[in-house]
């Protein structure tokens, strides 16, 4: 059914309809904003506008702007609550339909993302919104000035009040180190998982008192000063890959269609996407179309039990990884305990409140996407391994032959890479290949492809770029990771690596392999002196 | 079990009120009758006889659970299911829904190509 041309037409109507009174729908937001201080009766109005974008929104996949209008709504509704309006929050309030805009933009510009093959190399949307808490003007701006070289956009949140804001970031990183500090008391560290986005948290003390608070914040990474900005990165870097690949899936395998919809309401509404089985007969269908990550299953059905449907789940290699968690009123431990035996991973007794069921599958769903994301790519970088990258090499030159687009390809070395080694280390090695292939990754688009070809090797694809286009962009990157700093054992030093290009321009097609002309440019790089970029088209570089 | 044909979606959202109607009737083939607001709901229904009432809760003049008890009033709305649809879903407004006579809540926002099957399997779950 949802190939159904006719259909997918109305639906695009209706949307584009919505989009028009969209536009109308923010005015009258700003209008009532403005409105605020002055006429109490605009906060109803205001928080009455905001649920109705925070419904419709996400319907027509402007799902970034439904989930904002849903917090100030919440926003709007607490101070309609509160006896006193707090004036700080009114004033967030007032800038809604300006906190909107922009995401009604990132929401289009990511529903367009297919068709932006040949957009060039600038991709504003890929770059991730890091805000910083930090008093100390030093570290904030060292901080922002490396942030910044990756490729992140970078805010320095004025005070705490801001914090407000946090969920619209995509990663938060605050400095609790002045002394009295209680910004982790602040309510916004008390919300549920899946609420926040990721912590990361700076301290000048390294107690194990120090480091539970940080969790009990929600942190996914703990510094003490100074601060290893590159490992910093990287943490940052790994709170992400949890979160990408798009929400949690969860298939929920239960008779009791009120309980279940109870489970699906709880889970959908802190993101996670549910399906539901009631008939054992379909389940195998659903799993092939849904693509689980986690299963929850009652423990006794009518027909059938639970670990007897978990083993026909585990029957596929498919399904080996799917964590399945028994939903049950059991109490027995050797009865729980022979359950598990069978197949399956956990245990939740009803009756379950709503939030040790989000933790419990928020955790599961969490762990089974990382691990099959380590097993899928290179376990030091995380990017693709040298046959697939290879492999996605081919697949972009054919497509851009088709097309008739050029495509690019850069094979990237670090220069002296074994001096690193010697000097510092290997785990220091292992540092300075991560934060070059974080920088990448961050500084590329989604549309490229990247791997790791060798030890410090890398290869990186760029559909729709031509020879100028790819020189610039890699030199930017060039000069960023020049300029990093690394830091072991008390030391500071700097890396640099060389790059060789090719391209297949549009209607001049080479015979010979993208690679191989890439990598002749490579050694012509690193022969005339290293830290530089030469492409294998005889243009002086 | 009778099959679910007739379906009325109130609702004063004119964007949702069209997307569920396409979702309604292209995707799962019922026949709807959309009314954007609870009197237009409760004045239709003795001419459209639904089977199954599509209710949002937030609308301005009478709200859903208003126009619940109004429709409750009627001897065509004898027996008929009317589902729930909300921005706002905290377990405890299901259960207040619940307590109203709601057979069902349905979260905005909401998937097009699954709300038709959301709402047969509240239907059959009715029926069994």
């Amino acid at each position: 059914m949802p190939d159904n041309p006719q259909l997918q037409a109305q639906l695009a109507a209706i949307e584009a309809r919505f989009r028009q009174r969209l536009d109308d729908e923010l005015d009258t937001l700003d209008d009532l904003c403005a409105q605020l201080h002055d006429d109490p009766s605009a906060l109803r109005s205001l928080r009455d506008r905001l649920h109705k974008l925070a419904g419709s929104a996400g319907t027509f996949g402007y799902g970034e702007l439904g989930r904002v209008a849903r917090q100030l709504e919440q926003q709007a509704q607490t101070q309609l609550d509160a006896k006193q309006p707090d004036a700080a929050v009114l004033t967030d309030l007032s800038s809604a339909g300006a906190q909107l805009r922009p995401l009604l933009k990132r929401d289009e510009q990511r529903q367009a993302q297919p068709q932006q093959l040949d957009a060039g190399i600038s991709d504003e949307d890929r770059h991730r919104h890091v805000g910083l808490l930090i008093e100390e003007d030093d570290l904030a701006s060292q901080m922002t000035q490396t942030l910044d070289s990756f490729g992140y956009q970078v805010t320095r949140l004025a005070s705490p009040e801001a914090l407000h804001t946090a969920a619209q970031l995509d990663a938060l990183i605050i400095d609790t180190s002045p002394p009295g500090s209680r910004l982790l008391s602040h309510p916004v560290f008390q919300q549920a998982p899946g609420q926040l986005p990721p912590l990361l948290i700076i301290s000048s003390l390294d107690t194990f008192s120090s480091r539970l608070q940080a969790v009990r914040a929600g942190a996914v990474g703990f510094f003490t000063k100074p601060v290893d900005l590159p490992l910093l990165e990287r943490r940052l870097e790994r709170g992400f890959s949890s979160q990408q690949g798009g929400p949690f899936r969860v298939l929920i395998v239960d008779d009791d269609t009120e309980l279940t919809a109870r489970y699906q309401l709880v889970l959908s509404n802190a993101g996670i996407r549910v399906d539901t089985v009631s008939d054992a007969n379909l389940l195998l269908d659903k799993m092939h179309k849904f693509i689980p990550e986690v299963v929850l299953m009652d423990l006794n059905m009518p027909e059938y039990s639970g670990p007897e449907l978990a083993q026909v789940i585990r029957l596929d290699d498919d399904w080996l990884r799917v964590p399945i968690v028994y939903l049950s009123a059991e109490t027995n431990a050797e009865r729980q305990m022979s359950a598990l035996l069978k197949a399956g991973d956990d245990f939740i007794t009803k009756p379950i409140s709503d939030s040790t069921l989000l933790t419990t599958v928020y955790a599961r769903a969490q762990r089974a996407r990382m691990v099959s994301d380590a097993l899928a790519r290179d376990s030091l970088t995380g990017l693709l391994k040298h046959a697939d990258i290879k492999e996605q090499l081919e697949l972009e030159a054919e497509r851009a032959k088709r097309s008739h687009a050029p495509v690019s390809v850069a094979m990237i070395d670090i220069d002296h890479f074994k001096n690193v080694n010697d000097s510092y280390g290997h785990a220091c090695g292992d540092n300075v290949i991560r934060a070059l292939s974080n920088m990448l990754r961050q500084r590329l688009r989604k549309v490229d492809r990247l791997g790791r070809y060798g030890g410090e090797e890398f290869v990186a694809v760029l559909p729709g770029c031509n020879s100028d286009d790819a020189y610039q962009l890699l030199e930017s990157i060039r000069e960023a990771f020049n300029a990093l700093q690394f830091s072991s054992g008390g030391q500071q030093f700097h890396c640099s690596f060389s790059a060789g290009i090719s391209a297949c321009e549009a209607d001049a097609w080479a015979d010979e392999e993208l690679l191989e002309r890439a990598d002749r440019a490579l050694y012509r790089a690193k022969q005339s002196g290293r830290n530089r970029l030469c492409r294998d088209d005889g243009v002086p570089d | 079990m009778t099959a679910l044909e007739r379906i009325m979606h109130i609702e004063d959202d004119p964007s949702i009120q069209e997307v569920a109607r396409v979702a309604l009737e292209v995707v799962g083939g019922f026949t709807v009758r959309s009314c954007d607001s609870g009197a237009a709901g409760v004045a239709a229904a003795d001419s459209f006889a639904p089977q199954l009432v599509l209710l949002d809760v937030m609308m301005p003049g009478m709200d859903g659970p208003q126009t619940l008890t109004e429709l409750r009033k009627l001897p065509v709305m004898e027996g008929v299911p009317v589902i729930f649809m909300t921005a706002k879903a905290q377990t405890q407004e299901v259960t207040a829904y619940r307590a109203l006579g709601a057979a069902g809540v349905i979260i905005k926002p909401f998937d097009p190509m699954t709300l038709s099957e959301q709402i047969r399997a509240i239907w059959e779950q009715q029926h069994a």
